[in-house]
């Protein structure tokens, strides 16, 4: 008995959710919410990849059409989404709407969830309908120009060198520097390690003419013999003695050191180079036993002319190897971006229960543009513990919005997506934990609160 | 008035209920309802009347959990204001209808039954009764802010009984409606009451209290200032009227004069005349505008579990 009514309740309270979310999207619609938005957003799909001049080269026009094209229509949904679930609550409760579905039995946590999810539905259909576009350009482009197989865009696994961790790294660069005594005085030990770690993660390694590195990397499967892997490493060096810098990679199984592929590498006019290992060389049919493998880069220039190359091994060095499907990682990188939707409906969405529509307006964008800034100050300004009390202060908010906002755009998926890189299923996963739910639960649980205390009605 | 009702147990009940506004600071600017105790029972007509800035609206917000209390309390069907079990039971009309404008009727009626949890089919149908109730079947595919004053009081009306509500709040239900809205409406109230439904009304229009309401209570500068049963309030002590049928002018005259020569008193004789509103709905309705009220099926349904369950 008590769980046929537990399923009723559930049922009426998913015809309630149902109710609000339905009205929310009809709102969208007829409002011309939607249209106005869909025109903007196929004039932004169709129209920037032909004002946009790219490189003339396969991955220069993928990057226009995924990095730039996706990324700006995502930005306008972002701040669709969010200025749309601003005025949801908060032009009901002014209108006086709101009062007729107060006095019926729905729940505060009903009402934000109905309409979250009529937000998440809006966005979902309008990223299907930008990726869709964007999809059908890369496939046009591609058939039309001819690109190879290895020039067509896919989704790869990527294996980065096995290096210490950039928290041990910075823990050992800590211990030796206290030991030498130059650490700043002012500054603390978790201040001290945490611009250690900035640092060790954007450091570059100087490769000079004659220098060999090795790097040890560990695939996600044995790499087959008929599957070529490729490899990535992107550099700097000074722009006018590049066309002397020349270099030789080996690439080899770590058991079985004595097969080694080698490619010699003369044009470094880009600051990228991508080639294939061809993997039947070093693998006798099938899957090798192992998963790991080396790579070894020989800078070859003349010691003379050639400058040394820069790089930082952690982000500039990766094997890639066959993951999966372009489509499903478009799919991927879909998800991805509607997590962060999914987050800036629920701000939006709390932010319109709490105040006005043109103040909640107003909080929404002042908190993007923090999310937004928060980066570039925490990068510009490295604490040297001799700030001031308002500089410290200042530091602290803007890491603090940093960090936030920072679990919120943690994996991009437009950069995977350009470069061709698999967005990993426990990266999404995360993504949605802390986008789609953990942030919405908590948000929501502010905004109902907030709901049921406040005063729907005003004096007459 | 009689009316079949859940035995006078008490609806709404207040008890020095009291709600001052205060500005951004917190400073008390306006005492909209002082020390009210207020109870409606169960099956009676109840209006609140009063001037404006009386504190009838701000004593239904409080009623409905809209607005809280400052001091006092007040209970319906024995819950909170704010309780869902109380909010189940109940249907409000405000004192301007503001619906989604980019709706039409016939889903503005199905968005608010499903938020009481009905299935959609049981949505649909009782929007579709609802419908043919307020006479709206013909204008059930426009959207709502298309519609004029009064159509749209008639969703709004809707609205309030897609649950079959045991408690229906009305605040000035027959604003802006015409004479044969305000009729139709009225009679409504009279047929919902007759079938167990408690009604809290306010007005401004004194004769539509005094047609439905069974009592009253008269409220100025948001204190009590009378309370009772109507036919009793508006009772005048002392003075009795004849009501004679057929007489002549010259029987009448000299019955008037027989009788003021008993009395001792002088005694009056006119022609009684019927209210405007009588005479306006005898004409329309012989030229076809006014229709027979018909109630729809499932608040019928509804009006005969009540009188079981009652009985």
């Amino acid at each position: 008995m008590s769980a046929s009514r537990a399923r009723d309740a559930v049922a009426e309270s998913v015809r309630r959710c149902c109710g609000v979310a339905a009205v929310a999207l009809r709102a969208a619609v007829r409002t011309r919410m939607v249209a106005a938005l869909l025109v903007l957003l196929a004039a932004c799909v169709t129209g920037l990849p032909r004002v946009l001049k790219g490189d003339g080269t396969p991955s220069g026009e993928l990057d226009i059409l995924l990095r730039y094209t996706l990324g700006f229509s995502f930005g306008l949904l972002c701040l669709a989404t969010l200025w749309a679930a601003c005025a949801l609550f908060a032009v009901e409760i002014a209108s006086q709407r709101m009062h007729l579905a107060a006095v019926k039995p729905v729940r505060a946590a009903e009402f934000w969830l109905g309409k979250w999810l009529a937000l998440l539905a809006l966005g979902a259909a309008l990223l299907t309908a930008v990726y869709g576009g964007v999809y059908a350009q890369v496939r046009v482009r591609a058939w039309r120009a001819g690109w190879s197989a290895e020039q067509r865009p896919a989704g790869r696994r990527v294996a980065r060198p096995l290096l210490p961790s950039i928290a041990e790294e910075a823990r050992e660069t800590y211990a030796l520097m206290r030991q030498r005594g130059e650490l700043p005085p002012g500054l603390g030990p978790g201040a001290a390690l945490r611009v250690l770690a900035e640092q060790a993660e954007e450091r570059y390694e100087v490769l000079n003419p004659g220098d060999e590195v090795v790097w040890k990397f560990r695939l996600a499967r044995p790499p087959r013999a008929d599957e070529p892997l490729l490899v990535r490493l992107r550099f700097d060096t000074e722009y006018s003695t590049r066309e002397q810098v020349a270099g030789l990679c080996r690439l080899w199984l770590a058991d079985r050191p004595e097969r080694v592929a080698e490619v010699a590498l003369a044009d470094f006019t880009l600051n990228e180079i991508v080639f294939a290992v061809d993997m039947r060389a070093l693998v006798n049919g099938g899957a090798a036993a192992g998963r790991d493998v080396r790579l070894a880069f020989r800078h070859q220039g003349d010691p003379a002319r050639a400058s040394a190359l820069m790089m930082r091994f952690r982000k500039d060095v990766a094997v890639l190897t066959p993951g999966g499907s372009f489509e499903a990682n478009l799919a991927r990188s879909a998800l991805a971006q509607l997590g962060v939707l999914a987050l800036l409906a629920a701000l939006g969405l709390t932010l319109s229960v709490c105040f006005s529509p043109p103040v909640a307006a107003f909080c929404a964008t002042v908190l993007l543009v923090l999310a937004l800034v928060s980066g570039t100050v925490v990068g510009a300004v490295r604490e040297t513990g001799e700030e001031g009390a308002w500089m410290r202060v200042g530091l602290r908010i803007a890491r603090l919005v940093h960090d936030v906002a920072g679990q919120a755009t943690r994996e991009e998926p437009l950069e995977s997506l350009t470069r061709g890189e698999l967005i990993e299923g426990r990266a999404l996963l995360a993504v949605w934990l802390w986008n789609g739910a953990l942030a919405p639960v908590v948000l929501a649980v502010f905004g109902c609160g907030v709901l049921r205390r406040r005063e729907l009605a005003a004096g007459d | 008035m009689g009316r079949c009702g859940l035995g006078g147990q008490p609806v709404i009940e207040t008890q020095g209920l009291c709600k001052t506004f205060r500005d951004f600071w917190r400073r008390p600017t306006v005492a909209a309802v002082r020390g009210l105790d207020l109870t409606v029972t169960a099956g009676e007509v109840f209006g609140l009347l009063g001037p404006n800035g009386s504190g009838k609206s701000t004593t239904i917000k409080m009623a409905l959990g809209l607005l809280r209390p400052t001091a006092g309390t007040i209970r319906l069907f024995g819950f909170g204001p704010t309780d869902r079990r109380a909010k189940a039971r109940v249907g409000y009309l405000p004192e301007v209808t503001h619906l989604h404008p980019f709706l039409t009727p016939r889903e503005t009626l199905v968005y608010y039954a499903s938020l009481f949890g009905l299935p959609l089919g049981e949505a649909r149908r009782r929007a579709e009764e609802l419908l043919e109730m307020v006479d709206l079947k013909g204008a059930a595919g426009r959207p709502v802010g298309r519609f004029s004053k009064g159509m749209a009081r008639r969703v709004g009306l809707a609205q309030a009984l897609v649950n079959a509500p045991d408690l229906l709040v009305l605040d000035e239900p027959t604003s802006g409606l015409d004479p044969v809205g305000c009729c139709e409406v009225k009679e409504l109230i009279r047929l919902l009451a007759s079938s167990g439904v408690t009604v809290l009304m306010t007005s401004h229009l004194l004769a539509d209290m005094e047609d439905v309401c069974d009592r009253v209570a008269v409220l100025a500068r948001g204190e009590l200032r009378a309370s009772g049963r109507t036919a009793e309030l508006l009772r005048q002590p002392g003075v009795t009227r004849f009501l004679v049928d057929g007489l002549g002018a010259g029987e009448a005259e000299s019955l008037r004069a027989e009788l003021e020569a008993r009395a001792g008193r002088p005694v009056c004789c006119d022609v009684p005349a019927v209210r405007l509103e009588t005479f306006f709905m005898q004409v329309v309705s012989r030229e076809g505008s006014a229709r027979a009220f018909e109630v729809a099926p499932f608040l019928r349904a509804a009006r005969q579990a009540r009188e079981e369950s009652g009985a």
